[in-house]
């Protein structure tokens, strides 16, 4: 195919940083340095968590920072040695962006799924969030990356990425069919506090 | 920077150059409680969005591109093809770029526009799934052209436009006509249902007054008339129970549907010719098709 218009660079860098996470479940997270994982606190509910690296290996992770409210967890897994991501701004982004996630949806490993950026803020009243009252983690009135990208169970705790591969999301859940995730730079400022 | 990246980048902000340039004509309408729906301003003055989703015919507004929130005014509705016209002070923001269905192939990019709030215009993408001609929605109206896509229709994006990768509009996105199927309703069709809502605040349908009920003769199929009313069409031309439709116009009666097409459109006031069985013979009768009485259903076609 001459055209050139394709993610595959882009995927392949990001998928070069995505790891699956195995705590009872099965989630998706990423490297924030090359010993340092992110993921949603729901995937890695436990203190400790086996590690799949993309080339095949299992190390044990150790949860060292959560923020249920924003459904995020930290692993530690010095033995990882998986490449770190490069953090993008969703806050940047224009909707009709191109934006993919990598994750494990359904058990399928390091699948693409690519879509559009649709905002950055609160989910819209009436998307089935605020009807409920509001479960820790799931609020409706904080922030969200939310995207017309479709993911599945075991995409949670992955990234979403903008055309480039950086990543502005993780991928937290799916609501009326939409995909949110906690934007990155939230998941900067949690961070920088650990 | 090698090419994939820049031509992947380079249509990524294609896309959304064509969600701003579209956006500026797409509005959100408060016009049922909660979550609003989305709204095209078609013509200047003229916000188009379906009709399942106006609810309340009064104290509706409508949110525009800068965020402000303007009263708008019911003008009317066409249950048949799903859509629903309101009208806003001229000059309110800038009017929909129309573009053509007919080139719209399967595979073709495209997005779908939705304003639910103050926070900007949002999209959905994806492909055209199928095209083709004319056909029946099941709400009864008739559409120019079956444009089906793979996009999400998420909550609020109904009455919202389909938009290709250039920003222009080529319809307006309904969820009743196919849910779960993301349907698009034509410009044509959309075009001819505003012009008959600024011209009178509703669509008129073809009428006879007549029921019927499709049997076999030996000759094939017909429409056998089982109840006339007084003073419609059908009375007027001297059609009688028991009458047997054979052809409309000339052609052989297959379907039910025939007879619905020649009622469809502006077929108000126009003349058909039938050719009916009557106690074993044919013959042809003229009917004036009148418009159907305002409020009532499917019956008494």
């Amino acid at each position: 195919m001459p055209s050139g218009l394709f993610l595959d660079d882009a995927a392949a860098r990001l998928r070069a940083s995505v790891v699956a996470i195995v705590d009872g479940g099965h989630g998706a997270g990423f490297a924030w340095r090359d010993d340092l994982f992110v993921t949603s606190a729901h995937v890695a509910t436990a203190r400790k968590a086996v590690v799949l690296t993309p080339d095949g290996r299992a190390v044990e992770g150790t949860v060292v920072g959560r923020d249920v409210d924003r459904d995020i967890a930290l692993l530690h897994a010095p033995e990882a040695r998986v490449p770190a991501v490069t953090c993008g701004d969703p806050y940047a982004l224009r909707p009709g962006a191109l934006v993919f996630a990598v994750g494990h949806p359904l058990g399928v490993r390091d699948a693409v799924s690519v879509g559009v950026f649709q905002a950055v803020r609160a989910v819209p009243l009436g998307f089935g969030m605020a009807e409920q009252r509001p479960r820790r983690g799931r609020s409706p009135f904080i922030p969200w990356v939310q995207a017309d990208v479709r993911l599945a169970p075991g995409n949670s705790g992955g990234p979403i990425a903008d055309v480039e591969g950086n990543v502005i999301g993780v991928a937290a859940m799916i609501v009326s069919g939409l995909a949110l995730a906690v934007p990155a730079p939230d998941l900067e400022r949690l961070l920088s506090k650990s | 920077m090698t090419d994939s990246r820049s031509s992947i980048a380079a249509l990524s902000d294609q896309l959304a150059d064509a969600v701003a340039a579209a956006s500026a004509a797409v509005v959100a309408v408060h016009a049922r409680p909660r979550l609003p729906s989305t709204g095209v301003h078609w013509k200047d003055g003229v916000v188009v969005t379906t009709d399942g989703t106006v609810k309340q015919e009064e104290d509706i507004t409508v949110t525009l591109p800068d965020g402000k929130r303007i009263p708008a005014t019911f003008v009317g509705r066409d249950r048949g093809t799903d859509l629903a016209m309101l009208r806003i002070p001229s000059g309110s923001l800038r009017v929909a770029e129309l573009g053509d269905p007919a080139v719209l192939r399967p595979g073709n990019l495209v997005l779908a526009l939705g304003r639910l709030d103050e926070g900007g215009a949002r999209a959905a993408f994806g492909a055209v799934s199928a095209t083709g001609g004319k056909w029946r929605a099941w709400k009864g109206g008739e559409i120019d052209r079956w444009l089906q896509s793979d996009l999400t229709i998420y909550p609020g994006f109904g009455g919202g436009p389909l938009v290709d990768s250039g920003g222009q509009i080529h319809g307006i996105n309904s969820g009743a006509l196919s849910r779960p199927l993301a349907t698009t309703i034509p410009v044509g069709t959309v075009s001819r249902v505003v012009a008959q809502l600024l011209d009178r605040g509703y669509v008129p349908r073809g009428w006879i007054g007549a029921a019927m009920q499709p049997v076999r003769t030996d000759e094939g199929g017909g429409l056998l008339l089982v109840s006339i009313e007084k003073d419609t069409p059908a009375a007027k031309a001297g059609l009688l129970l028991g009458d047997v439709i054979v052809a409309i116009d000339g052609k052989s009666l297959e379907s039910f549907d025939q007879l619905l097409d020649v009622l469809s459109g502006d077929s108000v006031g126009k003349n058909v010719s039938l050719d009916v069985v009557r106690a074993g013979i044919q013959r042809k009768i003229d009917v004036v098709i009148g418009e159907r009485p305002r409020g009532r259903g499917r019956a008494g076609r």
